[in-house]
């Protein structure tokens, strides 16, 4: 749920990464971290970690400050993929805005991907939240490794979903992290829009939000 | 409660006297003590945490130092943040967790007492149905026996019925050659007394023995041997049968006032419907005792046929009366009754498409009213 407040003029979203265990869903917020140069960017806070695993969370904000004033905060949260965290999933995913799913590309990992899909579905009705209606991407990650399923198989089996059309990555090599980012932008402005009137209040086109929120370094952009 | 992910203010992260101790530590490294403050002041810088200005910093002896303790200071909010955030969400989620064990519990413990519900419905309807097979069980085994004793009874019937029917008819035949005796002998007073006595005796020995194929008849009647198990029957008769058996048992001493209207023939199983019959009237003379009376009536209209037997006997108590129709209910002593006979004859009755009912009063008499329909089923 997106919380405004009027009087610091404040719009906070929130954008959670789910997925299933070691899908690179930190590996996508630490990617995004470095590459990404928004008008406004946090500090990187990852939580407690135990080998290299996520015990609660990591979290990234950035935002953008409008010309009439609006400062507009996106956090942008990953949540413990482990079948044992699911109270924290929970917890994470309640007043989501937004979701990002990382799956594994790899053959191996479909049945996990589905447990996690589930899981996801389950816990976005028990923290009131449709996923048929909320803005969501779907990426498949970890294109770089060798036995992933092919592309356009994965397109093709989820055609007829409200997520096609699917984001791949290689989030350790920093591909398609900024895309898949974007495409789950474009999808939140769509809702934000329609209930906040960015457009119109706050002269923030699509465009302006999308950009702003997702300059990167180096390349120049709109 | 705040939730977890609510930018946390500088009370949030640091007590007054960490901020108070942070502050002197920074004093210390700068040329001019500095002072981390909720409030902004005069040349305070912001102090910033995930975008958000959570305290300001004055004081200092430059810009550049106020900066670099800023800075700092950011920097080690980084660290408290991270642990309070890991402990908020921590918190919230065992809270989470907490509730949730309590509402399992909560339907865990509602799930249960519905199980101890049903198993008790569960343990009464086993109890229920027990006493249903038990009494069924003697049921069969009471008509088994039944069934035995009418096919003794009418094998003897018929057995007797020939012995009987000679020995009449050899009386009879005896009664005409006294007749023919009578005019050769001398007529003297004793031969006289002799020719009378002889006709009396013989007299008396065919009554004898009419009675004996009235009761040989009523057997069979009873038992139904020559009756298929389902056939017209006509309840009069049965009915005539049954009395004359009850007469027989108590040596024709009981008062019964038959006045017996006329009846359409009714399918169904004659005998069991005379030993519901006998089993009625059986009650009613237990009832009355030596000196009571007993009116059977029976009347049909087109509807059903209704069998009336009223007696003015004891009655039922009051006490007692929801249990007579109880298998194995019986006021009688031991040995005497076996607590089956109203059971048998209402279950009888419904198997009829009938009805039983029973109107009675202490001291006073019981009316039992059988009612059969003229038409069953189809």
């Amino acid at each position: 749920m997106p919380d405004f407040s009027p009087e610091d003029n404040k719009l906070a979203l929130k954008v959670v990464f789910y997925g299933p265990a070691l899908s690179g869903k930190t590996t996508n917020l630490m990617q995004l971290h470095s590459l990404l140069n928004p008008e406004r960017k946090g500090e990187l806070m990852v939580l407690e970690t135990r080998d290299d695993r996520t015990l609660f969370f990591d979290m990234l904000p950035i935002g953008l400050r409008s010309r009439s004033g609006l400062d507009l905060r996106l956090k942008l949260y990953t949540v413990p993929g482990q079948v044992q965290h699911d109270s924290t999933r929970k917890a994470v995913l309640s007043r989501a805005d937004g979701v990002v799913f990382v799956a594994d590309s790899q053959v191996a990992q479909q049945d996990n991907n589905a447990i996690a899909f589930g899981n996801l579905e389950d816990n976005l009705d028990k923290v009131g939240l449709d996923i048929d209606t909320r803005p969501m991407v779907v990426q498949f990650n970890k294109r770089d490794l060798l036995s992933v399923v092919d592309e356009a198989e994965l397109q093709s089996r989820w055609a007829d979903t409200p997520w096609a059309p699917l984001a791949m990555a290689s989030a350790l090599q920093g591909k398609g992290v900024i895309e898949t980012f974007r495409a789950l932008l474009d999808r939140l402005y769509t809702v934000i829009n329609a209930e906040f009137d960015l457009a119109g209040k706050h002269d923030i086109d699509r465009a302006t939000f999308i950009s702003r929120l997702s300059a990167s370094h180096g390349v120049g952009n709109a | 409660m705040r939730s977890f992910e609510d930018d946390p203010t500088l009370s949030d992260l640091l007590t007054p006297d960490q901020i108070q101790r942070l502050g002197g530590a920074l004093s210390g490294l700068c040329r001019e003590p500095v002072a981390i403050s909720e409030n902004r002041t005069g040349d305070a810088v912001p102090v910033e945490f995930n975008l958000e200005t959570v305290g300001w910093l004055s004081g200092g002896a430059s810009d550049g130092e106020r900066e670099a303790a800023a800075e700092l200071v950011s920097f080690l909010m980084l660290f408290v943040a991270k642990y309070r955030l890991a402990a908020n969400i921590h918190h919230d989620t065992t809270e989470a967790s907490y509730a949730e064990l309590q509402r399992q519990n909560e339907a865990l413990k509602a799930s249960e007492a519905k199980y101890r519900d049903l198993s008790d419905q569960l343990q009464q309807k086993v109890d229920e149905q027990v006493a249903v097979i038990r009494q069924t069980q003697q049921e069969l085994y009471e008509s088994a026996r039944l069934r035995s004793v009418g096919h003794l009874a009418a094998g003897v019937a018929h057995e007797i019925n020939n012995p009987v029917g000679f020995i009449s008819s050899n009386l009879r035949v005896a009664r005409d050659y006294v007749k023919d005796l009578e005019p050769l002998l001398p007529e003297t007073a004793d031969n006289r007394e002799l020719l009378e006595d002889f006709n009396d005796l013989l007299s008396e020995s065919i009554e004898g023995t009419d009675r004996i194929a009235d009761i040989v008849a009523d057997l069979k009647t009873f038992s139904s041997i020559d009756q298929a198990e389902h056939s017209l029957c006509d309840l009069n008769s049965l009915l005539r049968s049954a009395i004359h058996l009850i007469q027989t048992e108590h040596d024709h001493s009981l008062s019964i006032m038959e006045n017996l209207g006329e009846l359409p023939r009714i399918p169904g199983h004659p005998s069991r419907l005379s030993q519901t019959l006998f089993n009625l009237l059986d009650n009613a003379a237990q009832a009355v005792g030596d000196n009571g009376r007993i009116l059977v009536r029976t009347l049909a209209d087109n509807t059903g046929i209704q069998v009336i037997i009223q007696d003015n006997g004891c009655g039922i108590p009051d006490t007692v009366r929801s249990q007579v129709f109880d298998a194995f209910f019986t006021t009688r002593p031991v040995g005497s009754g076996t607590g089956l006979g109203l059971t048998v004859a209402r279950d009888t009755v419904r198997a009829h498409g009938g009805q039983l009912t029973l109107d009675s009063q202490e001291g006073a008499g019981t009316r039992v009213v059988l009612t059969l329909p003229v038409k069953q089923g189809s």
